[in-house]
């Protein structure tokens, strides 16, 4: 290595390392490139890379003649009702897990550990059965509430950690200052946990976004399918799949999520590390 | 400056120390009552369910009581199912953390564009299943997909393969494209402990001689040791529980040549309509689960 | 009544006690300083004095009210935290208001009070800004008018310059003093430094393993202390200790060294046995004498300190330290004569502590 001179080498890795990249996000450049190949390029064998002529036809069919559009919406309500509540009640619960020191604690922080752990598919059927007891099948709601069981013991895994970050000292304060315990975890925590409360948000709205099995089981009619099921649906449903509207319906779906990596990455990698390492 | 006490009488009654503990608890109690409606009442009912024989569109069914365990166990199917679990958890697992040990230590170096570097490894993990699952499936279409294309073009395959269909193309495939799909998990939670070595110790192990691979094997590596750890229990978790990547990549297929247990309760409960024996096969899916965990954290405390 | 008092109060955490039935009487206008090393449960005493523990048994009181039972919010103290504590997300001027927003004053009351704490503190210019903005001594300042306009029985005060270059940390315990000999309130300091303990209080409570050693002004407790800790943990530099055994004539032996103690009173019930008692001699640096009448020492270090030369000794095979003036002219290895002066000395018993001589 020594002969190689340093321009060189660097040079060298980052060749070595933006191929490495390349070859994983290449099939996620192949899905937009075909999303925008006009059909009759489609089908060419070999396939060509490039595309001759680029078209948005398949996304206008897509939203105008499937129901691409009532699933977006439902995803969308689904996102945001899951994460508004799940951070409500997260966010209370990491707080009395870090701030507090009542008997059973530490048992408690443990079982939400636990049931991290817990498989879905056990829970889908008892979960069935209740909703069906409730009247809730065929509604967003049940999924709202199903997603709580992945969903929250996530959040407060995430919450808890960023929350003991948070200086003890500046709850004591404003506790001897004259703020109730209450009101010290509004006036003081909940801003200073407000870039860790942003980051768990995120986390959860993907989580509610990506979600495809409980929506399976939960949600049979089209009018209240989010679109991991939906856009599922229209493959099974056509004699001819048709791999241009998939795609587009792909790009689609991706396109929060785009949203979010380039505006707030920060966030998502704070959360990560702050999960993930932790333990 | 008035002098003049503001101190209030005590309440008489509980003390400060007890009125803390209760506020701590109803600070929590949302989290406790969501849990019991969503995770314990299901798990329970699940054992419970278990030791009966349903009738999934009616639910109604009658006690058999260890039956239906007896049944999955004599069945050469649980068993199969088992094996393929344990293969495509083994299997995607490596893969994951080889894939995410090389980028983390990739990334940890200056590069070019980094930060949109780390966007696009970071991409695959938050991708929805079901868009990864529609990119790989026209990516290894027989006729159009280009994976067979770049391969017979550059000389490695005389004819189109069919990934998906076939044995052991499946289970491979799976692997992969869940070690695609997984691995950024491994890549930034690597990366982040990465970040913490000081440099003082390479700089250390530099001057008593140490060249570039003898300084991953005797620095990096016993310090991402402890974060390898959990990485490991983690992702072995949650890949021996996943379900939508396997249900929508090959749906179990070839016959049940990819079946995991998830796949089997699926199937049990909702085209088979046992779902008592569907609940039976989820009980001992997490007794299996719970038993590697055991041993797995006994063998990581020494 | 004002002031505080504590009642045998104990704190157990797991299977440490961290403070162990403290009695102390605190009058109110005292500024007292909790001194003790690292890990001795000085902090532990001042939080519970807060209300941010709670005792395991014992009472507190603060202004003849017993408070074991209050939250903090109504205790009528206030804190300064050793890391300041300041609100991140909010202004100067809102860190300062926000004890009076939580007592619910009107605004222009708060205006007021807020300005009354700017010019005592001189915070003036620095209202609008951001405590990560501040420099460590402003911080410390906001920190102090935070605590001021709530006018409280008590201060209490955690270490608060400890973060403080030494500096601006001899500039800050001249202002704290002033301070509170201005606004007539009990001040009640953490600290590990006995410099600033012996500095700044009206009494010194030395604390060590939770339990209180003595409680005394800072002349009493660096003259007479109660025990070998209190000795040897105030003053610097540190008191001399030799061990040797004292017998009922007033003799004092350690190996060849004799020194005649006969001139100190001795405590009542303690009795050296005519053939000598093991005790344990101290000896603050400025009681030992360079003189014709001493025995023969050889100096080991010198240490320049600018106003005076720090000189350690072997005196009989034992390490001493002393205080000489800047002009000497001493080398290593020289051999002078050394006598310690035996009014000045103390006794303590060498397996607890405690003093031996009277007054």
């Amino acid at each position: 290595m020594r002969y190689i001179p340093r321009w060189l080498r660097r040079c060298l890795f980052n060749l070595f390392a933006w191929t490495v990249i390349l070859v994983i996000a290449l099939p996620l450049v192949w899905m937009i490139i075909t999303s925008i190949k006009p059909q009759s390029e489609l089908f060419l064998i070999p396939p060509a890379f490039f595309p001759e002529e680029v078209t948005f036809e398949h996304y206008r069919r897509l939203l105008t003649e499937t129901p691409f559009l009532t699933y977006l919406r439902n995803s969308v309500i689904l996102a945001g009702g899951t994460t508004v509540l799940v951070i409500v009640v997260a966010t209370l619960g990491a707080h009395s897990l870090v701030r507090f020191n009542y008997p059973g604690r530490e048992t408690l922080a443990g079982a939400v550990l636990f049931t991290y752990l817990l498989p879905s598919v056990v829970l889908v059927i008892p979960l069935y059965f209740l909703m069906a007891a409730l009247g809730l099948v065929n509604s967003l709601l049940s999924l709202v509430i199903a997603y709580t069981t992945f969903a929250l013991p996530y959040a407060l895994w995430l919450l808890r950690s960023f929350m003991s970050a948070i200086p003890a000292d500046l709850e004591a304060a404003a506790l001897v200052d004259g703020a109730s315990r209450f009101r010290a975890f509004i006036d003081v925590i909940l801003p200073q946990a407000a870039p860790g409360i942003i980051s768990t948000a995120l986390f959860t709205a993907i989580l509610a976004w990506n979600e495809y099995l409980f929506a399976l089981v939960l949600i049979n009619s089209d009018a209240s399918r989010p679109l991991t099921t939906g856009v599922m649906s229209m493959l099974v449903t056509s004699f001819n799949i048709e791999w241009s509207l998939l795609m587009a319906a792909s790009v689609m779906m991706s396109v929060p999520l785009l949203v979010v990596f380039v505006f707030l990455q920060k966030y998502l990698t704070r959360g990560f590390g702050a999960g993930a390492v932790k333990g | 400056m008035t002098s003049g006490t503001n101190i209030q009488t005590a309440k008489p009654g509980r003390t400060l120390a007890a009125r803390d503990n209760l506020l701590g608890l109803a600070f929590i109690a949302p989290t406790i009552l969501v849990f019991c409606a969503v995770i314990v009442y299901p798990l329970v009912s699940a054992i419970y369910l278990s030791l009966f024989s349903i009738y999934t569109p009616t639910m109604e069914g009658e006690w058999v009581g260890l039956a239906n365990f007896q049944e999955l166990l004599a069945k050469g199917e649980f068993w199969r199912s088992l094996a393929n679990t344990l293969l495509w958890t083994v299997g995607t697992l490596t893969l994951q953390l080889l894939f995410g040990l090389l980028v983390a230590l990739m990334l940890h170096q200056n590069m070019l564009f980094r930060s949109l570097a780390r966007s696009l490894v970071l991409f695959p993990y938050f991708l929805s299943t079901v868009v990864a699952v529609l990119m790989w499936r026209w990516l290894f279409n027989d006729l159009y997909g280009i994976v067979n294309h770049m391969l017979m073009w550059s000389g490695l395959l005389d004819m189109p393969v069919d990934w998906l269909g076939r044995m052991p193309n499946a289970m491979l495939s799976l692997i992969f494209v869940g070690a695609w799909k997984y691995f950024p998990f491994v890549v930034i939670a690597v990366l982040a402990r990465l970040q913490t070595i000081p440099d003082e110790l390479y700089e250390a192990a530099t001057i008593d001689g140490a060249g570039p691979i003898a300084r991953f094997f005797d620095v990096t590596l016993p310090q991402l040791k402890g974060v390898l750890v959990v990485i490991v229990l983690l992702r072995a978790i949650w890949d021996f529980k996943e379900f939508d990547l396997i249900y929508l990549l090959t749906g179990g297929g070839p016959v049940i040549a990819t079946q995991t247990l998830p796949l089997m309760v699926y199937k049990e409960a909702f085209a088979l309509n046992h779902m008592g024996v569907a609940s039976a096969t989820a009980v001992l899916m997490m007794l299996v689960m719970l038993t590697f965990m055991i041993i797995y954290l006994r063998k990581a405390r020494d | 009544m004002s002031g505080l008092t504590l009642r045998n109060v104990t704190k157990v955490f797991g299977s440490t006690t961290a403070v162990d039935g403290i009695d102390l009487d605190i009058g109110g206008n005292e500024f007292v300083s909790i001194l003790g090393p690292s890990g001795c449960g000085k902090t532990t005493l001042l939080r519970m004095l807060a209300g941010l523990e709670q005792p395991d048994s014992g009472e507190i009181s603060i202004a003849g009210k017993i408070v074991n039972d209050l939250p903090p919010s109504q205790r009528d103290i206030a804190m300064v935290f050793q890391t300041y504590a300041l609100y991140p997300h909010m202004t100067v001027a809102g860190n300062i208001e926000y004890p009076l927003r939580k007592r619910g004053l009107s605004k222009a009351a708060r205006q007021e009070k807020l300005e009354q704490a700017a010019e005592l503190l001189q915070l003036g210019e620095l209202l609008r800004r951001k405590p990560r903005e501040l420099s460590g001594g402003q911080q410390q300042r906001v920190a102090l008018g935070r605590a001021m306009v709530r006018d409280p029985q008590v201060f209490l005060l955690d270490e608060p310059l400890s973060n403080l270059d030494a500096k601006l940390r001899a500039h800050m315990r001249a202002e704290l003093i002033r301070l509170q000999r201005r606004i007539c309130r009990t001040m009640v300091y953490v600290t590990h430094d006995q410099l600033e303990a012996m500095t700044m209080s009206d009494r010194i409570a030395v604390i060590r393993n939770g339990r209180l050693q003595q409680f005394a002004p800072p002349q009493e407790v660096y003259d007479k202390p109660a025990n070998e800790f209190v000795a040897g943990f105030i003053g610097t530099p540190p008191m001399n200790f030799i061990d040797g055994r004292l017998a009922a004539d007033g003799s004092f032996r350690h190996g060849e060294l004799r020194l005649d103690l006969g001139v100190l009173q001795l405590t009542q019930g303690f009795q050296p046995a005519a053939d000598g008692t093991p005790v344990r001699l101290g000896i603050r640096p400025e009681a030992l004498c360079f003189d014709d009448d001493g025995e023969s020492a050889r100096v080991t270090v010198i240490e320049p300190v600018g106003h005076e030369l720090i000189v350690m000794l072997d005196y009989f095979g034992v390490e001493m330290t002393a205080r000489v003036a800047p002009n000497c002219e001493w080398s290593v290895d020289d051999e002078v004569r050394l006598r310690p002066v035996i009014d000045q000395l103390h006794i303590f018993d060498p397996d607890d502590g405690r003093r031996l001589n009277a007054e």
